[in-house]
This record gives C-alpha cells, structure tokens and sequence, in this order.
C-alpha cells in the first residue's frame, strides 16, 4: 500500500465514521439508528486494518478484527433485539431538541473539535493525528445525542458512540492500541451494552415505556 | 434472623432439611474462622521470636505491589487477632445456629478475621491501606447482617462515614509519609524518618493520631464503638471490640512510636490526656448504662484509653530521659492490650449467649440468670471481673504496671511530669472505681437476684460449643489473671523490637514474682490467688465447724418490706444503681430526667403511680457532632437543588464538564 492510498483510505474511513455520526443525529428510526452504529463500527474497525496493512504489522489487524466483529456484529444485534415490537417504541418520541437545530448544534460541535485538537495536530502531521478531529467530534456529537435523546436505547447508541470516538482517538493518536488494552476496553462496552439493555427492559415493566424522562419520579 | 420464608413454604420446603443446611453452613463458617484464627496465632507467635519475615506478590497489586514484613510487634497482634478469631469461630458453629444467620454474615466473617490478620502483616503503605479497607469493609456489612432492625442501618451509616472518615486521614498521614520518604515501604520510611521536616512530622502525628484513634474509639471519635458493636452480631461485637480495636492502637505503636519516635514531649502528652479523657468518659457512659452490648462497648473505649495513656506515658518518659520506666508502661500498654481482648472477647459471647437465649440486651428487664444459664453467668463473671480491674481479675496486672510506672517517674524537678504524672494516677483511680461498679450493675443486676421479665424467667442454657468458644476466653483471662509470666518472653521479644520506648532496657520482669526493676513494688498474681483461695477454703471450714454449735436452721417467709411477698420489682435495677452515680456526675452526663406522678382521681393525696424515665444520650456527640451534620445536611440539600432528576440534565452536566475542561486546556 503506498502512502498516498494509506492517506486516501484512511481520510475515507475518518470521514465515513463522521458522517455515521451525523446520520445518527438526522434519523429519527431506532431501527436505522442501530444499522448506522454498524455501519461506524466498520469504519472505526477500518481504521486500525489499514494501519496495520500499510505497515505491515499483525498486531492492529487483530485488534481491527476483534473490533470490527464487536462493534459492527455483536453490538448492533444485542441493540436490536432490545427494540421493542410496540410501534411507539420504535421510533424516537417528541426530541428535546428538534431535528434542524440538532444539525445545527452538530456542526457546531464537529467546528469546536477542530478548535480544540490543534495542540494535538501541531505535536505531528502524520496523515493519522490530522484524522483525530473528526474522532474528537464523534466524541462530542455522542455526548449530544445522549443529552438531547429521550429513549433509553438511543442513550444506549450514544453511549457506544462516544466509546466508539473515544477508541478512534486512541488508535489515531497512539498508532496501535496493545490487544490487552483494547480487550478490556471491549468488555467493558459488552458489560454496559447488557446493563442498559436490562435497564431497558426494567423500565419497559415499570412505565411502560422507555422514556427517561420518566426516571424523574424515582427521585425522593 | 433474615428467614422471611412464609410459613406455607417453610411446611413444603421442610423444617429438616433446612436445619441441616443451617448447620452445615455454620460450621463451616465457624471453622474457617477458627483455622483462619489458628493460623494467626501460630504465624504471629512465631514472628514474635523469629527473624522478620518478608514476602512480596508484585502481580496482585498494579504499580505498587502486595508486600508484607512480619516483626515481633505485628506478630503480637496477629496472634492476639488470631486468638480472638479462634475462640468467635467456635462460638459461631452454635450461634449462627441458633439465630438462624443468613449466608451473607457467615461468608464475610473469615473474611473480616483475613483483613484484621493483615493489617498487621501489611510492609507497606498500600498493602497496609488495602488490608485496613478489606478490614472496615467486611465489619460494615457484618455489623447490618440485621438490617431489617432501624436500629442497625443507623448504627451502619454512623459507622460507615466514620470509619471512611479515619480511614480519609490514615491514608494522608501514610501519604505524607511515603512521599517525604521517598518510598512506601515502612523498613524505607522508618530509614528516612529522622530527615523529615517538623511539619510533616506533626502533621503526620496529627492526622495518625485522629484516624487510629477513631478506630480504637478514642474521644472525641469514638461515636460509632457504642454504636456499631452493640448492634452487630455478638461474634462480630466480640471481634470489633477484643481485636479490631486493636488495629488503632497498634497503628499509633507503627506510626508514632516506632517509626516517628522517639517523639517531642507533646506527642505523648497529646496521647495522656486523649487516653485519659476517654479511659474517664467510658467508664462513666458505662457507668450509667442499661443495655448490656452498650455497656460493654462503652468499656472497650475505657480500656482502649488505659492503653493509649500507658502509651503516651511511655512516649513521654522517654522523651524525658527515663527509658527504664518507660519500657514499664509500654509493657502495661501491651500486656493491657491482651488482658482486654480476653476479657472483652468472653463478656461479649457471654452477651451475646444471654442475648440468644432471651433476646434482651436491657438490664433492667434482665436478671435470675445464675440459676438458669450458670455456664453462663460464671463467664461472664469472669470476664466482669477482669474488666473491673481487681485481683484475680485479668486486667488488674496491667493495670497495677501501669500504676507503677505513673507513681515512679523520675522526681527530678521536670515540671511537666510533675503535674502529668499524679493527674494521670487520679484519671485511672478513677477509671478503675468506676470500672467496678459498672461491671457490678452488669453482672449483680444483669445475673443474680429475681427475673424481672417472663423472657429472663424463659431463658435456657447455650448449645455446647457457644459455652466452648467463651471456655477458650476464660482460660485465656485465667491466664492473665494468675500467671501472666507465661506471655512475658512475648512481650519481651516485642519490646526489642521497639527501643525507641525504651525497649532495651531491662524492662518488667514477669515471673512467679513481678519484679521492677529500679522500682521497689512487686506483686506475684499467683500468690495471692493461693492465698486468697486459702483464706476462703479457711473460712469456709471455719463455718462449717461453727454451724455444729449453732440451733437448728428453722424457715421462716422473708421480710418483704411491710407487702405481701418479695417481687421482682422490689430489686435493684441498673437504673436504680446507677443513680447516685448519675447524680455526682450531673454536669458531665447532663441526664434528661423525668418524674411523672399520676394521682387517683378521687384523691389529690393518694398516689396510683409514679413514672421515672431518664434519657442518657453521649453528650460529647450532641455537642460536637450535631452541628457538624446539621452544616453537612445543610450543604447537601444546597448540592440537591441541582439534582432534579432528570438523566438529561445529568449527562448536560458531564458534556459541559468536559467541554470547559477542553477549552481551559488550550
């Protein structure tokens, strides 16, 4: 793989894994939510299969391939079973925010990334650290989602989203995560996935819902 | 206590097969405390004349490592540790039978016996800091293994930020230490210690102090011990009040003593008049007490502070220049810390034996049990009598050292010793008096005379292994009263080890005589228990060959005060005993009496009845810790405004978090 490639297709993947981001804010379908999470555990499992591939090296493969089957498999599959059949459950009830502003505030977030990551930029221009923005505003376009969303699950998608950004930078900014490290790392997103999927199907017996403005009478 | 199980599901499941269960469990449990008891023993004995012993587990613990180094002074109070764990454990096969525990409490009581033994063993500071949590940790949830009872989640909470509060404090004092070390090892710590700077020294003194004390339940932060113990469990009461307490005193002998010490004089005045206040304030809470657990608990803060004053006493002659009598009062201070886990270890499963058969911990509805439960009532006499500090008693040699070593301090013109000296003498005349009369409202009031409720008429003798567990106890008291010789080369290899107190100097001579050195007192504890034994067997002789020249005994009805028959009413209570106590110490107690007179109502001068309730709350709690938790409540429900409950303001509160962190970070 020559260099020009390795920065075309990592460039590709950095901007694939924005956009899922994007899309997730946009849609509204908890369904096609789910299905965009995929489509970025692809591209974040791309990032560390072309590291690897480019410099020949078995390590960030493996990871890639652990991550691509976590993330993109077994994640999604465990999320979509925990949507429910009613059809009020299925989609995203009245937003807190509304969709154009959400667009809006997400443009907003992905500038501010920029903003803030050009210390870490300025330390080395490699083609990988100049990807690191677009991983940061994952970051914070998750923690967007999980503000302004009101079902539980959507919380659960924003929660791996912003574990998702989170793993994007490590790999972007350290080249090659140690496979310990990021198998911790996976559990411990696995263990969360089944505490929120349990958590759903509690509050579905308790509300009868999975709005969490509901939690709210839990206080006192 | 937990068996919830509905009475149609008890008839399906079998009352067999659960009982079975119920037994396998306990013995399982009390034998795991008992080996793990043992275990202690043997490994502290050994340490104690050994060489030290070093092992590290570099792996268990990341970065820092598990490492641990047993002297001869952690090896005392491992095997003190394992001894008490060994005589609960057996008591515990028939308790947890009898009181039907659930599993929980029966899992974490080896566990809980496993931290204390560590504690000990622990060579460095965060092996030290993780053995001290596994410690508080297991006793929390042993002390709510009743929390259905209000009581008990009261007691729990009270602990829980106590003991996190000490524990907030030991962690600042190591921390301060290892870092002007350099090291977190205690062996580097105590090679850099001289080099530290006044400051540090004293703030790490401070902050030991306060957090060690805490555990030992030295005023002003004893408020949990009359709280937590009489609460938990009465293997657990025993093994909070006999060993972990301990923990606190042997983290002052580490710190202060050994590794900081010598220190200036003011470190071990700190320590006299700690020890003192709380020796003084304990006896007298316990004075005035009705609840039997409270009662005791009460003392455990008593004894804790005879130790610490022997401490500070120890600290302060050598700071003074008189190592000889100091290493006597570091002797009394250990041999005191023995004493008192045996005799505190048996009063508390004795307790607990009377609590099991009546379910009552109140003296005054108490009372008939010599004759019902006399196993029972022996032991517990025997643990009264050492707490109480007499002859015979397992606490009176430590005691009589300790008089020793306060009434010989140098006469050489230092005014400090001069005046600290004699006040300490009076603290502890005092402590002891009063220490008698409680231990003998607890057992006259609490054992003898009349039953004054059908529960204390109903009781019934404890299975054999409870009575076996409080047997192991007696005999240890037994020892301490009569032949204490037999842990003198012990405390000797201890005090070896501790030559900042003086502890190379010739020291206490514990044989068949009690020889000072220098000092002209001695004492044979055996002697004068023959003695004794022989003047009773003389005048017991003497009776009988009298009774032949007397008439024959004729039975007439008792006296019964001008009524009908004698009744359980007409007895002293423990209120009623305590009063005139009560009333001398008005100011330190501060009682809330009330007499209520009800007349009839065909008469103002005929009485029907006359009610007398008096409320004795700890006033140093309602002076120091009312406020305290009325400004964190306070500061609490300022904090809650922010929290409605909304996830989403939550997780807004983390995203703007983050983002300011970002953005300061430019």
């Amino acid at each position: 793989m020559s260099l020009a490639t390795y920065t075309g297709v990592l460039d590709l993947t950095a901007g694939a894994f924005l956009l899922a981001a994007v899309l997730i804010v946009w849609r509204r379908e908890l369904r096609s939510i789910v299905h965009l999470l995929a489509w970025q555990g692809v591209a974040l499992a791309a990032i560390p299969l072309t590291e690897g591939l480019y410099e020949g090296n078995p390590g960030p493969v493996i990871v890639g391939l652990v991550v691509l089957v976590l993330r993109a498999g077994v994640l999604p599959v465990l999320l979509l079973r925990a949507v429910g059949t009613a059809d009020a459950e299925r989609r995203e009830s009245t937003p807190l925010v509304n969709t154009t502003s959400s667009l809006l505030i997400t443009a907003a977030l992905t500038m501010l990334a920029y903003a803030v990551t050009r210390p870490i930029i300025a330390l080395d221009q490699a083609a990988a650290t100049r990807a690191v923005p677009a991983a940061f505003a994952v970051i914070l376009i998750a923690l967007f989602v999980m503000v302004s969303r009101r079902r539980a699950l959507s919380q659960a998608v924003g929660f791996l989203m912003l574990d998702n950004g989170i793993t994007a930078t490590a790999f972007l900014i350290t080249g090659g995560v140690p496979l310990i490290v990021e198998l911790g790392a996976s559990m411990d997103v696995l263990f969360a996935v089944f505490v929120l999927g349990l958590l759903t199907g509690h509050m579905r017996r308790a509300f009868g819902g999975t709005d969490l403005d509901q939690l709210r009478e839990l206080r006192d | 206590m937990t068996t919830t199980v509905l009475p149609a599901a008890a008839a399906e499941l079998g009352e067999g097969p659960r009982t079975a269960r119920l037994a396998r469990e306990a013995i399982a449990s009390g034998l795991a405390t008992t080996l793990l008891g043992a275990l202690g023993l043997v490994l502290g004995v050994v340490a104690i004349f050994g060489p030290t012993r070093h092992l590290r587990i570099d792996w268990l613990l990341p970065l820092a490592g598990v490492r641990f180094d047993v002297d001869p002074l952690g090896g005392l109070f491992i095997a003190v540790t394992g001894a008490v764990a060994v005589a609960v454990g057996i008591y515990t096969v028939g308790y947890a039978q009898r009181e039907h525990w659930a599993r929980f409490p029966m899992v974490v009581l080896p566990l809980f016996v496993a931290g204390m033994l560590l504690v000990p063993a622990a060579g460095s500071v965060p092996t030290f800091l993780l053995a001290w949590e596994l410690m508080a940790a297991a006793s929390l949830v042993l002390v709510l293994s009743e929390h259905n009872r209000g009581a008990v989640r009261f007691a729990g909470v009270f602990y829980a930020v106590m003991t996190q509060l000490g524990f907030v404090m030991i962690l600042l004092a190591l921390v301060l230490l290892s870092a002007a070390a350099g090291g977190d090892a205690f062996t580097t710590i105590a090679a850099h210690a001289d080099d530290m700077s006044a400051g540090t020294r004293t703030a790490v003194f401070v902050l030991t102090v306060l957090g060690f004390g805490s555990k030992a339940g030295l005023l002003p932060l004893h408020a949990w011990l009359p709280k937590a113990h009489p609460e938990a469990p009465s293997p657990v009461s025993a093994l909070m009040s006999a060993a972990m307490v301990n923990m606190g005193i042997y983290g002052i002998i580490r710190i202060d003593l050994q590794i900081l010490g010598p220190g200036p004089q003011w470190w071990g005045l700190t320590l006299m008049i700690l020890g003192a206040v709380s020796a003084v304030f304990g006896v007298l809470q316990a004075t005035v007490a009705t609840d039997l657990k409270r009662l005791l608990a009460y003392s455990t803060t008593e004894n804790m502070g005879l130790v610490t004053l022997a401490l500070g006493t120890a600290s302060l002659l050598s700071a003074s220049g008189a190592p000889d009598v100091a290493a006597i009062a570091m002797t009394a201070a250990l041999l005191h810390v023995l004493a008192h886990a045996a005799f505190k270890t048996l009063a508390f499963l004795a307790a607990g034996s009377v609590l099991a058969a009546t379910g009552l911990r109140d003296l005054d509805k108490l009372g008939g049990l010599a004759r019902r439960m006399p196993v029972t009532t022996v032991m517990f006499g025997i643990g009264a009598l050492g707490a109480s500090g007499l002859p015979m008693g397992a606490g009176f040699v430590s005691e009589w050292i300790l008089f020793q070593s306060l009434i010989h301090s140098p006469p050489d013109g230092n005014t400090l010793l001069a005046l600290a000296m004699p006040l300490s003498v009076g603290a502890v005349a005092l402590t002891t008096g009063l220490g008698i009369a409680s231990m003998v409202k607890a057992f006259g009031v609490g054992f003898l005379a009349r039953p004054r409720s059908v529960a204390a008429e109903d009781a019934r003798e404890s299975p054999m292994s409870m009575l076996t567990g409080m047997g192991l106890a007696a005999a240890a008291c037994a020892v301490f009263a009569f032949w204490p010789a037999l842990v003198a080369p012990a405390l000797r290899g201890v005090l070896d080890a501790l030559p900042e107190v003086g502890g190379d100097t010739a020291g206490v001579q514990l044989a068949t005589f009690l020889r000072l050195p220098g000092i002209d007192g001695s004492l044979s504890p055996a002697l004068l228990a023959v003695a004794l034994a022989a003047g009773v067997l003389l005048a017991f002789a003497a009776s009988r060959w009298g009774a032949r020249h007397r008439p024959a005994p004729v039975e007439v009805p008792l006296w019964a005060c001008g009524a009908e028959t004698l009744s359980p009413r007409m007895q002293y209570t423990a209120t009623s005993f305590a009063e005139p106590l009560q009333r001398v110490f008005d100011n330190v107690l501060r009682p809330d009496t009330d007499v209520e007179v009800t007349h009839f109502a065909e008469s103002q001068y005929l009485v029907e009845k006359v009610t007398f309730t008096t409320r004795l709350a700890d006033p140093v709690e309602q002076r120091l810790y009312t406020p305290v938790v009325g400004a964190v409540i306070a500061l609490a429900q300022t904090v809650r405004r922010a929290h409605n409950g909304s996830v989403h303001l939550y997780l807004l509160y983390g995203a703007i978090g983050l983002l300011v962190v970002l953005l300061v970070a430019q």
